[in-house]
């Protein structure tokens, strides 16, 4: 197999998905990826020879426009490869194309795109999640076998359970955040999408690592591709009783009760634990986030790069204002505000300071949870199969909890991963493994042993 | 909590963002509605002297604090829209307007 051939397969999937309707891509170019193919075809085999991986358009790179899916930056192109992306293409991935995602890779429905909301994959009418839809989107419909995404609070794994793939979110400091525009600094983390457990760990092995442009990288050296368990035998899950409420979604709770039943299949034990402060992480989330989205973005401003906007008054506070104002969408001008006001004087201790505290609570409720000898957590990645476009975009905090069950794990820092584990009424439900820190290895390797024991694309009963 | 019109005004010009009269109520219905649900943190026994969350790795590995250019593809006169002898150029700083 020559690059080339698949950079030209690439190329008629990217243009059929794009023909469709399905709005996952930002940018991408036959041309662009024909020379990536002969670059690769020219080099020894990497890791990743040949591999088509779509980039969320949140990591920059020399040869393509990184915009966020936003007006502001609309046009721009990096001068440099984010850390990530250089290791891709170090490994011979092919740099497939950008991929739509909400606006500044806030949302969780990829509704808050500048350039237009991304369809689901297999029902147009609904939402492929988000922020990283278009990432999860051209993964599920079989476009690209992996793709980079980026969590915050969830952006990689719920996109993941909603299209039906497998979606990892690292230990915090695991990759190198050189290179991701930045939202909420002490969150932020490159994520991978894949169509199997298998080819995302290759990918996250070949992303992971320790970078000197990137202090907050751990000292550790490059993650190893995990091979899958045989059985489970010796570990024991955990099953949080806060993740399962009474209203739980009926395909929701059968899918997961499938996937407890094929981790007792493999040996495993399962017992019951209690993560009590898992309910203040949706409004934990939503202090800490906005608050470092607010100190992030003031960068945006017309000054150094994208369009400006000249205000009526015509002074540089006014191309400020009028630049930001036009430049920002909804979502991001709310989380912006919502940002700028809990760290105003007066209001600094009473929201952003005792957020977090509240997060240090569920840190430590995960630290108990693993300490009383669980090795990993099971939990529904989202509390519903995807939901229809539009039904959530009145009401942010509605939004906002689509994103229960996986916010408390990126609070925390620790790895967690999304895995396809059946379908309701034909859309894809999710369960969640959370690991304690730097145990990313443990979770896939229990995550491979589970994906050939459930037929995921098999309907459950709801 | 509430946060009337004026305080968003406020928080606007703080954030440098222009939010014109129309767009006002609606602003200040939804941020509302996200400082209310947010206010339920209050309920949660976290003091004064509880500690606050740290991310990051256990131990930092820092490089030399030395000088090193980054290699850049192009350069920054290719990003801005106005760039004149090296400096990033904004309107004339007399037309600053107030805050």
């Amino acid at each position: 197999m020559r690059a080339a051939d698949v950079a030209r397969d690439t190329g008629a999937r990217l243009a059929a998905a794009d023909a469709s309707g399905m709005n996952a891509t930002l940018h991408w170019s036959q041309s662009l990826l024909d020379r990536q193919a002969a670059a690769i075809d020219g080099a020894p085999a990497g890791p990743l020879f040949a591999m088509p991986v779509a980039l969320k358009d949140n990591l920059v790179t020399v040869d393509q426009p990184t915009t966020c899916a936003s007006r502001i930056l609309a046009g721009y192109v990096s001068p440099f490869d984010g850390t990530a992306v250089s290791r891709l293409r170090a490994a011979g991935a092919l740099l497939a194309c950008k991929a739509n995602m909400d606006e500044f890779a806030m949302g969780s429905s990829t509704e808050h795109s500048a350039y237009g909301r991304v369809l689901h994959p297999l029902d147009p009418s609904r939402v492929p999640g988000g922020s990283s839809g278009g990432s999860a989107a051209l993964v599920g419909a079989g476009v690209v076998p992996a793709a980079l995404g980026s969590e915050t609070g969830g952006s990689v794994r719920q996109p993941a359970s909603f299209c039906g793939v497998v979606g990892v979110k690292p230990t915090y400091g695991r990759v190198s955040r050189y290179g991701l525009v930045a939202f909420g600094s002490s969150l932020d983390c490159v994520s991978v999408l894949g169509r199997t457990v298998d080819v995302a760990a290759r990918v996250l092995a070949a992303i992971s690592g320790h970078d000197p442009l990137d202090a907050t990288t751990a000292d550790r050296p490059p993650m190893a591709a995990p091979t899958s368990a045989v059985d489970l035998r010796g570990r024991t899950i955990g099953l949080p009783r806060e993740y399962f409420p009474e209203d739980l979604d009926a395909g929701v709770r059968a899918g997961l009760d499938r996937t407890i039943a094929a981790l007792e299949a493999l040996g495993a034990t399962l017992r019951p634990v209690s993560l009590p402060h898992t309910r203040y992480a949706v409004p934990t989330y939503y202090i800490v986030a906005p608050a470092e989205a607010a100190a992030n973005l003031a960068r945006y401003d017309g000054v150094r790069f994208g369009p400006r906007r000249i205000g009526p008054e015509g002074g540089v506070r006014a191309l400020y204002r009028a630049t930001r104002g036009e430049g920002f969408g909804d979502e991001v001008r709310r989380r912006i505000l919502i940002g700028t006001y809990v760290l105003s004087a007066g209001y600094y201790d009473a929201y952003y300071r005792k957020a977090q505290r509240v997060r240090a609570l569920i840190a430590g409720d995960f630290a108990r949870a693993f300490a009383s000898g669980v090795d990993l957590l099971l939990t529904p990645t989202t509390p519903t199969p995807a939901f229809t476009a539009g039904e959530k975009m009145d009401d942010p905090v509605a939004m906002y909890l689509a994103d229960i069950f996986v916010s408390a794990v990126s609070l925390a820092g620790l790895p967690a991963m999304s895995l396809p584990v059946g379908r309701s009424d034909g859309l894809p439900i999710g369960a969640q493994l959370i690991a304690p820190a730097f145990e990313d290895e443990r979770m896939l390797a229990a995550a491979a042993a589970l994906e050939r024991t459930i037929d995921a694309t098999a309907e459950v009963r709801g | 909590m509430t946060i009337g019109q004026g305080e968003v005004r406020k928080v606007a010009q703080l954030a440098e963002i222009a939010v014109s009269d129309a767009e006002l109520p609606r602003l200040v219905e939804q941020l509302n509605r996200i400082v209310e649900y947010v206010a339920q943190l209050d309920a949660v026994p976290a003091d004064a002297g509880d500690a606050a969350f740290t991310a990051g790795p256990e131990r930092v590995a820092l490089r030399a604090d030395e000088v090193r250019p980054v290699p850049l593809a192009r350069p920054p006169a290719a990003m801005a829209t106005d760039f004149i002898d090296g400096f990033f150029t904004v309107p004339h700083r007399g037309a600053t307007g107030q805050g």
